[in-house]
């Protein structure tokens, strides 16, 4: 099989793997499947990255979004009552409406997709996009590496200060009231 | 390797990971009567660890109750795959490189998270809560050795100017990068230990929670997930020998050679540290990876960028 | 691999956080709709930058900035998800209704 049938296999199979897994994830029962069904559809994104030949940005979004999809999973099992969906129980609300707007959004991002004419510049794919990325966030936009880094640092400081146990003003448990009994 | 015959790449990497696996056996063996100061039968720390194999490949299956089966199975295959994905961006001579990408370090990088995912789903889908609560050891353990070993690579890969691992190799024609980056070496053993889940770092399938996330695995099922244990533990042995080491670099014998000799000398290192080294409370590691690992890696980067400008 | 077809696959990916977002009820699940939305968006640049940009390091700068508004995202989000169980006891929407009239 020559390299551009193999590329176009590989790009509609990891394409089209990667919305079945994110519309598995809202399908699934147990949450920890959920929270990985996600991390298969990034990995699937990322893949396709790898094939526009933006590797380093493929390979980073796999590296984050494992951690990430991790704690969600971490999560998922602190919090909710039926982690692993031993029994099934579906936990939607507005589900119509819900339908209605993904559909309405898909059908219109689709149509602008398909229909729109976008200029014709394919990138270069012998060229060297980790090490331009690299001149690019250290030149020209050298401020907009260091905001994101201070957002980030902003950021860590921020979620500690939210979760964390002890505050100024006394422990983190005091004063918390449990929900209303009946659920409408 | 070229695209029409992946079957070079597929026996490299093959029998990269299997001999290793066999060495990490055999080691075991070997560093287990040096412990304890007994003598060492040849032919029995040979043969021992295929005994074993061949034994565990018979024992008989068990399972637990409402066990989640798919990701129980894809565990350890997770685990497999990206040793060797690891084991694939890394040259064994002068071209003699499955994959030698351009971003050799990311993608080892993006092996480590799913090495991570790999273990917790192998503690969560036994439905048990040993393994579990090993699955979630591990969790904290990834998130404490990421950090340093990411940095580590980072600052090994400034002095060659490129993110792959061939680039990095040449980089050290004149000076070895351990030599260089002193700090390099044992932050990223401690990383790899941690990754591997081996010895002292043994949080996920540890002793002390009755083996772990492997409490409730058994057969097949056990030998597999041993085997990529070893398979992630030759990965990071031979990334370093490749990174720290010099890779393929050296006079009189042949690349190959002196690749597996300096993969063999780290896999020792890692096995003795094994038997030799307690196993580190949680805790504790968690405490010295947040508070003295990463500020060490950190130093290690500056100063190796100090010296690349 | 044309760019109709990446850009119909983002769209899908998007269509689908935004179901996910606005139906589910526990906070975690809206959080990776959220992501989902944005998996389809970086997925759209980076489309952009190889087909229709010329490679132009611009596009993925686009690309690494949405990975930090994930993850700045992400954390907050898990650290208000704590906050509100703590005080709320809390793990769905439908729970947090103190202020409905």
């Amino acid at each position: 099989m020559s390299r551009g049938a193999l590329v176009d296999v590989a790009f509609w199979l990891f394409g089209g793997g990667s919305v079945v897994a994110a519309w598995l994830v809202f399908r699934t029962d147990s949450m920890v499947r959920a929270a990985y069904w996600l991390l298969a559809s990034f990995a699937g994104v990322g893949v396709v990255m790898v094939l526009l030949n933006a590797r380093f940005l493929g390979l980073v979004l796999v590296l984050m979004m494992a951690g990430e999809m991790t704690i969600m999973a971490v999560f998922m099992v602190m919090f909710m009552m039926n982690p692993a969906g031993l029994n099934p129980m579906t936990m939607v609300h507005q589900h119509r409406q819900a339908k209605i707007a993904g559909v309405v959004a898909f059908a219109g991002l689709a149509l602008v997709g398909v229909v729109a004419e976008f200029p014709d510049r394919p990138a270069d794919p012998d060229g060297e996009p980790t090490a331009e990325l690299g001149r690019e966030l250290l030149g020209d936009s050298m401020l907009l590496f260091e905001t994101a880094g201070v957002t980030l640092l902003a950021t860590m400081i921020g979620s500690i200060a939210i979760a964390s146990k002890r505050g100024r003003y006394g422990d983190a448990e005091d004063g918390s009231a449990p929900p209303p009994l009946a659920l409408s | 390797m070229n695209w029409s015959s992946p079957l070079p790449a597929l026996l490299l990497v093959g029998a990269v990971l299997g001999l290793g696996a066999y060495a990490v056996a055999v080691l075991d063996g070997a560093a287990a009567l040096v412990t304890a100061r007994q003598r060492l039968p040849l032919g029995d720390i040979v043969i021992g660890p295929l005994r074993q194999a061949a034994l565990a490949a018979r024992t008989r299956r068990s399972t637990t109750e409402r066990p989640d089966l798919q990701a129980w199975a894809l565990a350890p295959a997770l685990l497999a795959g990206m040793a060797a994905g690891a084991v694939a961006t890394v040259p064994f001579g002068p071209d003699t490189a499955v994959a030698d990408v351009d971003d050799g370090i990311v993608a080892f990088g993006a092996v480590m998270a799913v090495v991570m995912v790999g273990v917790y789903l192998h503690g969560w889908s036994a439905n048990s809560p040993l393994p579990l609560v090993g699955g979630y050891r591990f969790i904290a353990l990834a998130l404490s050795y990421e950090m340093p070993l990411a940095l580590v690579l980072i600052a090994a890969a400034l002095p060659a100017e490129s993110l792959s691992v061939g680039a990095i190799v040449e980089s050290q024609y004149d000076l070895w990068n351990v030599v260089r980056q002193p700090l390099g070496l044992p932050l990223y053993l401690v990383a790899g230990t941690g990754l591997a889940f081996w010895g002292p770092l043994n949080g996920a399938d540890g002793a002390d929670l009755a083996g772990g996330t492997s409490a409730e695995v058994s057969g097949p099922a056990r030998l597999m997930w041993a085997l990529s244990r070893r398979f992630v533990l030759v990965a990071v042995a031979v990334m370093g020998a490749a990174v720290f080491l010099g890779g393929w670099q050296g006079p009189w014998l042949p690349a190959p050679l002196w690749m597996a000799l300096k993969t063999l000398a780290l896999l020792a290192v890692l096995v003795a540290a094994g038997h030799r080294l307690a196993r580190v409370r949680l805790e504790r590691f968690v405490v010295v990876a947040w508070v003295v690992f990463i500020p060490l890696a950190l130093v290690d980067v500056f100063v190796s960028g100090a010296l690349a400008l | 691999m044309r760019l109709p077809a990446l850009l119909v696959i983002s769209a899908a990916l998007f269509g689908l956080g935004v179901y996910g977002a606005l139906s589910q009820q526990t906070f975690v699940m809206i959080m990776m709709g959220l992501e989902l939305m944005l998996n389809g968006a970086m997925l759209a640049a980076v489309t952009f930058w190889a087909m229709t940009a010329g490679g132009a390091p611009k596009g993925q700068l686009l690309t690494v900035i949405v990975m930090t508004v994930m993850a700045v995202e992400a954390a907050l989000g898990f650290a208000l998800v704590i906050g509100i169980y703590r005080i709320r006891k809390a793990d769905m929407t439908e729970k947090l209704k103190r202020l409905r009239g």
